[in-house]
């Protein structure tokens, strides 16, 4: 469990680190190199060792051919007694030729020619004959020359290779005789460990070499990619003044060059968009500002027609009325487009102060209690008893339940509405739910748009602005609470305010559910 | 007949406001620009100041204090800013209250009232607070020897204030008593107004003696 966990966070390291991952890769193809290399040098080494001490052998052999004829020139004469006792000298003479010490010598009679006389076939105290194999032997008979072949011997109890030459001999008389020299090769085994030990221990400190420059390079090489992206974040963070160093004129150079055109073109942009942005907000609150003198206006010369309209002709005094009505329309619409752009324009100063939800909810219902009747609404509380005490804007929480409730009870055909108030120990929340002509999806999602209507086609009967649903939206989100809504076509629609207690309360539930059909 | 003074630099806007007061019966006459504004305060000696914050000349908040070193006449601010800062420089300034436009004329002739109506009779003619002496019939203020020039608006509010020591007024309450609004309205009006008043009682201000703050209540009158 541990291993496959540490090994996970290994292959997760390796995934995530570029550097780590060109190390690795560098390390392990040069380690591949060095594997091959090492066994081609190992082997040509090797190979170079054995043949000559083959070549050495061949040599040596010839020199052993000579002395031998020697020492049996001088027995043609002596008859079989003669050859019996140079027999015997031929072993310790073969063994003391030469500079290689480690020799050991068969003279053997020749296993296709009978041996009547029973001529002995002297050998090397204590040599091992199986190297010597048939096949060999026949080789040696059959053809004409110095025959060589390498072999294991045994060499104090260790298996080590050993050239074994071999050459046909006839001694006077007619007696066929071979000759085969073993030389071990004990010394040059032991020199080609010691070079492959070297080698092996030369790839590895080689390999460390590597990795460890490898790491150096990368680092480097990878350091301005690494401060490319540290700083692609920093700018998608928001901080735009972001810029790379530029250093020297190579690619890194290149890629910090055009990051940062990238960075500066990036915040030109944003930095229009930014103004264009604040320029409209102006103009917005400009607008609103100019129009409020003529506005009022309008307003003092509406409201004074309207109050001195007795005597008037008839039409004079319906346009009177419609004139004041519509004035009163102009000036919501004004102050509601106010009030959006002090939003937009992050000039909102919110006075909190510790309320009674129940009490403010009392207050809204009291006041729209004549609209519900002229549109014959029930309007159907569920209140807790005691106290529903929260900080908030009390001015902005009945701005968002009036709204509420004027679109509920105009959207409601006449169906009852409910306005729910509960809490639990960290939010509190109000919920106002119709049961009307609700919205489908698409309308749902588009609920808190500024201007944005349910069904552009509708008579709208209050002359709400367009604007009350975004500025209780943003009320909302003033005292860090949420104001949602859920619709189902020819169901009706709940809207649901959920506040937290206090400003200090960031994780919170509601403690009302978000549904129509809970009548 | 009150007779009321109109700065404010819209022909029209001006116009329809003269025909609004004087239909509900004020006297009215007018300043159309910043630098007309004191003249015409000195010349026709109004009962009340309808005062635009933007005129140009001079602007709305620099008249407010030049009248108010020579009089306190009440002075109502007539701002299309909600812009709080000027409102706010406005009633520091010494304004005793203000109106946004839009606004209905019923609504500002109903604030125009509120500040012509002098307070209400109290029992004793004199109310002392500390040693400060409120004549309530003459409306002098004496601290010791010296008087004190204190506006109608102050007057009232510390008179509110003396005529209960030790109750907690709230800023609503305050509202309400001084300054006659029936609904809700903005409570810095108190706390601009309680600053002005402790500048001219207090011996020092910032460590008062006479006009107490309840934290998280409002005011009432000391000393305990």
């Amino acid at each position: 469990m541990i291993f496959s966990r540490i090994s996970k966070a290994a292959l997760d390291r390796f995934r995530s680190s570029l550097q780590i991952r060109a190390v690795v890769y560098t390390v392990a193809l040069s380690g591949t190199a060095l594997i091959i290399l090492g066994g081609v040098l190992s082997v040509s080494i090797g190979n170079g060792l054995f043949s000559r001490k083959t070549e050495q052998a061949v040599i040596e052999s010839n020199r052993a051919k000579f002395t031998v004829s020697r020492l049996f020139e001088g027995v043609s004469g002596q008859g079989l007694s003669g050859l019996q006792q140079v027999l015997g000298e031929v072993v310790p003479e073969l063994e003391s030729i030469g500079v290689s010490q480690t020799r050991q010598v068969a003279f053997l009679h020749s296993a296709t020619q009978p041996n009547p006389k029973n001529l002995p076939s002297p050998t090397t105290a204590g040599m091992d004959l199986s190297v010597i194999t048939p096949d060999f032997r026949a080789l040696v008979t059959n053809e004409v020359g110095v025959q060589s072949r390498t072999v294991q011997v045994l060499r104090s109890g260790e298996s080590t290779p050993a050239v074994l030459i071999g050459q046909k001999f006839t001694l006077p008389g007619g007696h066929n005789y071979e000759m085969y020299l073993v030389y071990d090769m004990y010394n040059e085994q032991q020199s080609l460990v010691f070079v492959q030990r070297t080698l092996v221990l030369g790839g590895l400190i080689t390999l460390m070499i590597i990795g460890f420059f490898s790491f150096l390079v990368t680092s480097w090489l990878v350091r301005p990619v690494q401060e490319a992206a540290d700083a692609s974040e920093i700018l998608a963070n928001g901080d735009l003044d972001r810029r790379l160093a530029v250093r020297g004129s190579d690619v890194a150079a290149v890629l910090a060059t055009s990051f940062n055109h990238m960075a500066d073109s990036l915040q030109e942009k944003i930095k229009a968009m930014d103004e264009l942005s604040k320029m409209q907000q102006r103009f917005v609150s400009d607008v609103s500002h100019e129009l409020r003198t003529p506005l009022t206006t309008m307003k003092l010369a509406a409201d004074y027609l309207y109050g001195n309209q007795d005597g008037l002709p008839e039409f004079t005094q319906r346009s009177i009325v419609n004139l004041h009505g519509q004035m009163d329309r102009f000036d919501i619409l004004l102050a509601d487009l106010l009030e959006i752009s002090r939003y937009d324009a992050d000039g909102v100063e919110p006075a909190f102060d510790v309320h009674d939800l129940n009490g403010i909810v009392g207050v809204c219902l009291a006041a729209i209690q004549p609209f519900a009747d002229s549109k014959n609404v029930y309007l159907e509380a569920d209140i807790p008893s005691g106290s529903v005490q929260c900080e908030v804007d009390s001015r902005r929480i009945e701005r968002i339940l009036n709204n509420l409730l004027t679109n509920a009870i105009e959207h409601g055909e006449g169906k009852p509405v409910v306005i729910r108030v509960a809490q639990n120990d960290k939010a509190v929340a109000v919920s106002v739910t119709d049961h009307g002509i609700g919205m489908n999806k698409q309308e749902l999602s588009h609920a808190f748009e500024r201007f944005w209507r349910a069904d552009p086609s509708r008579k709208r009967t209050t002359g709400g602005t367009g604007l009350g649903l975004a500025i209780s939206f943003e009320d909302a989100q003033l005292h860090l609470g949420q104001l949602e809504v859920t619709a189902e076509p020819g169901v009706g629609a709940c809207f649901r305010l959920t506040i937290p207690k206090r400003h200090d309360i960031t994780a919170y539930e509601s403690p009302l559910p978000l549904a129509v059909d809970n009548a | 007949m009150f007779k009321i003074l109109i700065v404010e630099d819209d022909d029209a806007l001006r116009e329809q406001l003269e025909i609004g007061l004087m239909a509900s019966g004020f006297e009215v006459c007018y300043a159309a620009t910043g630098l007309e504004a004191v003249p015409a305060f000195e010349k026709h000696k109004p009962d009340l100041i309808l005062l635009d914050l933007m005129l140009p000349g001079k602007n709305g908040i620099e008249i407010c204090s030049e009248i108010r070193r020579s009089s306190g006449v009440p002075i109502i601010m007539l701002t299309a800013r909600t812009d709080d800062s000027d409102m706010i420089r406005g009633l520091e300034a010494g304004a005793d209250d203000y109106v946004t436009k839009p606004y209905k004329i019923e609504v500002l002739v109903s604030r125009i009232k509120a500040r012509l109506r002098p307070p209400k009779e109290v029992l004793h003619p004199i109310i002392k607070i500390g040693p400060v002496e409120m004549d309530t019939l003459s409306h002098e203020v004496r601290k010791g020897d010296k008087k004190i020039a204190l506006t109608p608006l102050e007057f009232k509010l510390l008179l509110t204030l003396a005529s209960h020591p030790n109750e907690v007024f709230s800023r609503e309450m305050l509202l309400e008593q001084v300054w006659e609004y029936t609904y809700k309205a903005d409570t810095r009006l108190v706390n601009v107004h309680v600053q002005r008043l402790r500048s001219k009682i207090e011996d020092d201000q910032e460590d008062p003696k006479l006009v107490l703050t309840v934290r998280g209540w409002g005011y009432k009158a000391g000393p305990e």
